[in-house]
């Protein structure tokens, strides 16, 4: 891989929650066009270290830069705006809103009425309700329902479209796959493919390693807390990186002189 | 079967439950009052009292909608009334009114940035104010009443100000229209109504999305600290006088207005209108026992048990509505 800046590097992150210490002296580097597998236990700090890249949760201690630019200040508004696209596990829609309310939720289309801003109703219905379908909303499910009926194959359709529809420069995805069919499945990792291969850079957590070694370019892999390996696919095999996890990332520190 | 097409309706309009209650007792209320109760001078001061309890409701229900809760709404009226009044002998009712608006504001930005700033819950936070502000009133009052004199009562800006009547009604009332008629396009149509429910609904899920949730929640309070001060400055309008005791316990009757409205007190899922028909049937069981003779202190009381009965009767539609 040709040496390049990369586009978010992550230098000695610390977070604590209270005096539980979640993330401890996290270093690494993520490429554009490049998509990577964050793989680890329940616990490992996974969706923590995700968490900060879309600005959900700030640092204690150590820097992120983004595009060469240090980090200042952690808000999921100033994330998005970077274009940071992230697919969340446990939060992401609001229950009491209707399908098409949450697509847009944060940066809704409008019309402006003598300069006051009007929700661009139409077009947030007919825009989202054809691009989550591709996802396998049912045909029977109007954008104007609410998300507290929907199936969690379902909501996480509408999570998934949103951040296609928003692509920009990274697409985070948490447990991307969670209560989708096979065919569903399939459908988000050739997506994840596509979206490295147009130039994004692509975050691909899961506990699954032998499925995202198909797809990921490298894997990083945590456990409480820490990264323990961060290795290219094709350098080491998916049983290898295995027996990394089921030994803690014990053994890496031995194997792992990259 | 014809039941269970009702369901989607009843999910989607939490003011059913208010609206079956509200036919009901019209229907009582005229029927064993022996015209004392439904004529056209009692419907006008039963709408007179809902405009001002209406308004107050509505800024508590968008407070609602965020997950939040004002109780300290009572003591704003009262707050409003009396710097309206102590204005209003002096300049113009408009000028005064304004200045009404900006003590409501301020309030509610106090309340709000109190809330935000050291997560508190705000139940406690405007429970304290509740008593600070009305502290305040009593102290500036002295004991006595800040009163308009009669000879300033006059004019148009003090005449549109709840000191007359328009088609009969008191003009609060159109107040009252117009103040909902902003709300529930702001709230139904603009990105700001759209992000506040969202903050009711999932704060956590609102903020991933960029949602700036502290910001959000403050605007709601200082909305309803003006909603709630410029219906303390109507309802000074109207009777051309106050004390420090103006508005004490209406920011119950308020919340209980918006709850049995059908807005739900864990946020995200209000109804503007709903809160509009309880102060209205809150309204017409105070006029009722009062042209019946009723002694008003048991207006509490049946206050109270109305409340509690229709909040069960609500929760159990909702949860039947629910189910697929």
């Amino acid at each position: 891989m040709t040496k390049q800046q990369p586009l978010i590097q992550v230098k000695n992150l610390h977070l604590y929650f209270g005096s539980f210490h979640a993330l401890k002296n996290v270093s690494v580097d993520f490429n554009a066009g490049e998509l990577i597998g964050l793989v680890g236990d329940n616990g490992a700090g996974k969706t923590t270290l995700i968490r900060v890249l879309c600005g959900i949760h700030a640092p204690t201690k150590g820097q992120v830069f983004f595009d060469g630019k240090k980090v200042e200040r952690f808000h999921p508004k100033l994330a998005i705006d970077q274009g940071i696209e992230t697919i969340q596990q446990s939060v992401g829609l609001c229950d009491n809103l209707s399908i098409a309310r949450n697509f847009y939720l944060g940066r809704e289309p409008v019309k402006r009425v003598f300069g006051i801003p009007f929700l661009d109703l139409g077009k947030m219905r007919a825009k989202s309700s054809r691009i989550i379908r591709q996802f396998g909303l049912r045909e029977n499910v109007s954008a104007d329902d609410e998300v507290e009926m929907l199936s969690g194959g379902e909501r996480q359709s509408i999570k998934i479209g949103r951040a296609v529809e928003f692509k920009n420069r990274v697409v985070i995805m948490d447990e991307p796959t969670n209560h989708l069919s096979v065919r569903e499945r399939e459908h988000v990792n050739e997506l994840a493919v596509q979206l490295k291969e147009q130039g994004l850079l692509v975050i691909y957590i899961t506990h699954d390693i032998f499925q995202v070694h198909k797809l990921a370019d490298r894997i990083v892999i945590m456990e409480n807390g820490e990264k323990v390996a961060d290795a290219n696919t094709d350098s080491m095999s998916a049983e290898a990186l295995e027996d990394v996890i089921r030994q803690g990332g014990r053994m890496v520190e031995k194997r792992e002189a990259v | 079967m014809a039941l269970s097409a009702a369901k989607p309706l009843i999910r989607r309009h939490t003011e059913i439950g208010i609206f079956l209650i509200g036919a009901i007792l019209i229907v009582i209320f005229a029927s064993t009052s022996d015209g004392r109760w439904a004529n056209l001078y009692n419907i006008g001061t039963i709408m007179q009292v809902t405009a001002t309890l209406g308004l107050m409701s509505l800024g508590v229900a968008i407070v609602i909608g965020t997950g939040e809760i004002d109780i300290s709404v009572g003591s704003t009226f009262g707050m409003g009334a009396l710097a309206y009044l102590w204005l209003a002998a002096r300049v113009d009712p408009a000028i005064a009114a304004i200045a009404a608006i900006a003590v409501g504001a301020a309030i509610g930005y106090l309340n709000g940035l109190l809330i935000t700033r050291t997560r508190t819950p705000s139940l406690i936070i405007t429970l304290g104010t509740l008593m600070i502000f009305r502290g305040i009133s009593i102290a500036l009052t002295d004991g006595f009443s800040f009163s308009i004199p009669y000879a300033a009562r006059k004019g148009w800006s003090y005449f549109l100000l709840g000191g007359g009547d328009l088609l009969g009604f008191n003009t609060a009332l159109f107040w009252l229209i117009g103040a909902f008629a902003v709300l529930i396009m702001v709230l139904k149509t603009m990105p700001f109504g759209n992000r506040l429910l969202a903050v009711g609904g999932s704060a956590e899920s609102a903020h991933s999305r960029g949602v700036r949730v502290d910001r959000i929640k403050l605007s709601a309070f200082v909305v309803c600290g003006i909603l709630a001060a410029f219906a303390g400055a109507l309802e000074a309008g109207k009777l051309g006088f106050a004390d420090g005791s103006m508005g004490r316990l209406m920011e119950l009757q308020s919340i209980a207005s918006c709850v049995l409205g059908g807005c739900l007190l864990a946020g995200g899922r209000i109804s503007l209108i709903g809160a509009l028909m309880g102060a209205f049937v809150l309204s017409s069981i105070q006029s009722y026992l009062v042209v019946t003779g009723v002694q008003p202190q048991w207006f509490i009381l049946i206050l109270g048990v109305i409340v509690v009965a229709a909040a069960y009767g609500d929760k159990s539609l909702r949860q039947w509505a629910i189910k697929r």
